[in-house]
């Protein structure tokens, strides 16, 4: 990511450096019946933001059974793809697990050899990210931004990509530069949303065919649709100490917009694990679940003893007294959220 | 497994961060630790495993009380500085000597909170890795494989893992679930030497290579729902 001009991938530059340390940043797409989730396009387009000014191709990697509709390919390039690789095989249009789907990502990242692999928020990255990685030798960065730095010796118009992410704790923040630490860095994004093009639809998709494990150690035995699905996706997060009761969780969601998702502490526990939300509402309490990126904002609305400190790593603090929890308040925190900024892919 | 078809459940804690004091288990290890007594019963066996020196043997002490049938520590010195690959490795080697067959974690067991560390001790292993598990249960009719329901995709899935495998615990029991009484006092910790010779880790610092710069950030506090979202949506 050195490089001596800015803009978009020189192949004459790519002969001269080590296949390892090719510019290329990946994005591996969730797909949700055949669409990408609003969070992939949000992960091509930070792609894409940083691309820019670092000089590296970003390609688009789709897992799937079956050829990728027209209309989705368009919609990858104007969320910023240079280019897409789909994986196709068998095994490939069942929710991602490391048994099913790792060796194909693996045959897709071997061939164009990544710096960056991007994962987007609320998708395969909790059970393709880490393997992957341990299979790279690369390090891995849980949630984390994508930023660059454009100062320190570099020739002007030039930046260095790197990634930030949360220590356990909220202690501080750890800065991974792939050059820096000579090697790629595998990373899950925190979630957004796409609010204009920032990329052509005119893109070229390259087909891999995979074939599927011989025999694999994990199958499916059954499968639903989840109630929680929108949880890992979501922009925004409103997480509910169970103990102001169901009443408060159902009255918080009740005018929710799209992309904000109100859930109980403990019945979503899994679901809160999963997610990489961009704005965390804690009601009720300070016990903050480790998750969302430096980037990312959090705020609480704690009720009770105005001397209990708040959690560390909260941005924006509104204490209310015990007495207030009810229906009012609900009211109140609900209709506050219908004002979250609605953003929609185009 | 032992030649009765008994299970031996293994679960990995980390050691406690400097500023914990007395005995205690991170609330993802407690998680793991329950779902293993739930699924061991008095049949199957569950060691306790954890890497770091003998300061940081608390969890292993609570996993004894709660019901463990064995603790084991690996002697390492520094793992609090080693990337979630060296942990993977010394984790595994350590498996591989036990004979785990069934490995439960946190779902971000690891000093980075990164949640790497199962699927790296999976690559060791040669094993299957499924993450953010919230049940789990031995399949019916076989000795050497479980059910487990997890989500992915926008589906809820059901999903049956030949064993040995590794899992990480996102939801499931009480955490505070404990086991049957042991009659008699708790069996000591017993320590694994890295110095094995038949063990070779590689000890790197990938992450730690990454700089560290402080989380300055002020809390704002504001009076009211509609100036909190306000502010926390501000671009």
């Amino acid at each position: 990511m050195d490089r001596p001009a800015p803009g978009r991938h020189d192949e004459r530059f790519e002969t001269r450096r080590p296949r390892r340390f090719l510019p290329n940043l990946l994005v591996p797409i969730d797909l949700r019946d055949g669409e990408p989730t609003p969070p992939s396009l949000f992960a091509l387009a930070e792609g894409r933001r940083v691309a820019h000014v670092a000089g590296v191709t970003v390609y688009a990697i789709a897992m799937s059974d079956r050829d990728l509709d027209g209309a989705v390919v368009a919609q990858l390039g104007r969320a910023g793809a240079d280019k897409v690789l789909l994986c196709e095989g068998a095994a490939l249009g069942a929710p991602p697990l490391d048994a099913t789907h790792g060796p194909a990502l693996l045959a897709a990242v071997e061939r164009i050899s990544p710096l960056l692999v991007l994962f987007p928020a609320g998708g395969a990255g909790l059970a393709l990210g880490p393997t992957l990685a341990a299979r790279l030798g690369a390090a891995f960065a849980g949630l984390a931004d994508i930023e660059v730095a454009t100062s320190g010796p570099l020739p002007e118009g030039v930046g260095r990509v790197y990634l930030r992410r949360w220590r356990a704790g909220r202690s501080a923040y750890r800065r991974l530069d792939p050059v820096e630490i000579e090697r790629p860095v595998v990373a899950i994004l925190g979630a957004g949303v796409l609010d204009r093009p920032v990329g052509g639809e005119g893109i070229d998709v390259e087909v891999i065919a995979c074939a599927p494990p011989k025999e694999s150690p994990v199958t499916e035995l059954a499968s639903e649709p989840d109630p929680a699905a929108q949880v890992p996706t979501s922009r925004v997060l409103v997480i509910v100490d169970p103990s102001l009761g169901a009443e408060a969780r159902s009255r918080l969601a009740a005018d929710a917009p799209e992309g904000v998702a109100v859930v109980d502490r403990e019945a979503a526990a899994a679901a809160i694990a999963a997610s990489a939300p961009e704005i965390v509402i804690v009601v009720g309490d300070a016990d903050l679940p480790s998750l969302g990126t430096p980037r990312g904002r959090v705020g609480a609305i704690l009720l009770g003893d105005a001397t209990t400190p708040p959690a560390r790593g909260i941005d924006v603090l509104w204490r209310v007294p015990a007495t207030l929890a009810g229906e009012a308040l609900w009211s109140e925190i609900a209709g506050a959220l219908t004002a979250v900024a609605s953003r929609r892919s185009p | 497994m032992t030649t009765t078809g008994a299970l031996n459940l293994l679960v990995c804690l980390r050691a406690p961060p400097p500023q914990v004091e007395g005995d205690a288990l991170g609330r993802a290890d407690a998680l793991a630790l329950a779902h293993a007594f739930a699924l061991a019963g008095d049949r199957h066996t569950v060691t306790a495993l954890l890497g770091g020196i003998s300061v940081e043997e608390g969890p292993l002490r609570v996993a004894l009380a709660a019901g463990a049938d064995r603790a084991v520590r690996v002697a390492a010195d520094d793992l609090t500085g080693a990337d979630f690959h060296t942990i993977g490795q010394v984790l595994a080697i350590a498996i591989r000597r036990i004979g785990g067959d069934l490995v439960l974690t946190g779902v971000r067991s690891d000093d980075e909170g990164l949640g790497a560390a199962p699927a790296a001790i999976a690559r060791h292993l040669g094993a299957p890795f499924i993450p953010c598990v919230e049940q789990i249960a031995l399949a019916p009719g076989e000795t050497r494989a479980v059910e487990v329901v997890t989500r992915g995709g926008g589906r809820l899935r059901r999903l049956r893992a030949k064993l040995p495998a590794v899992l990480s615990v996102a939801a499931g029991p009480a955490a505070s679930a404990t086991r049957r009484k042991r009659a008699g006092d708790a069996p000591a910790i017993e320590v694994i030497p890295l110095s094995d010779p038949e063990s070779t880790v590689v000890r790197r610092r990938t992450e730690l290579l990454g700089r560290l710069e402080p989380a300055s950030r002020g809390v704002e506090t504001v009076t009211s729902a509609a100036a909190l979202v306000a502010a926390l949506d501000r671009r």
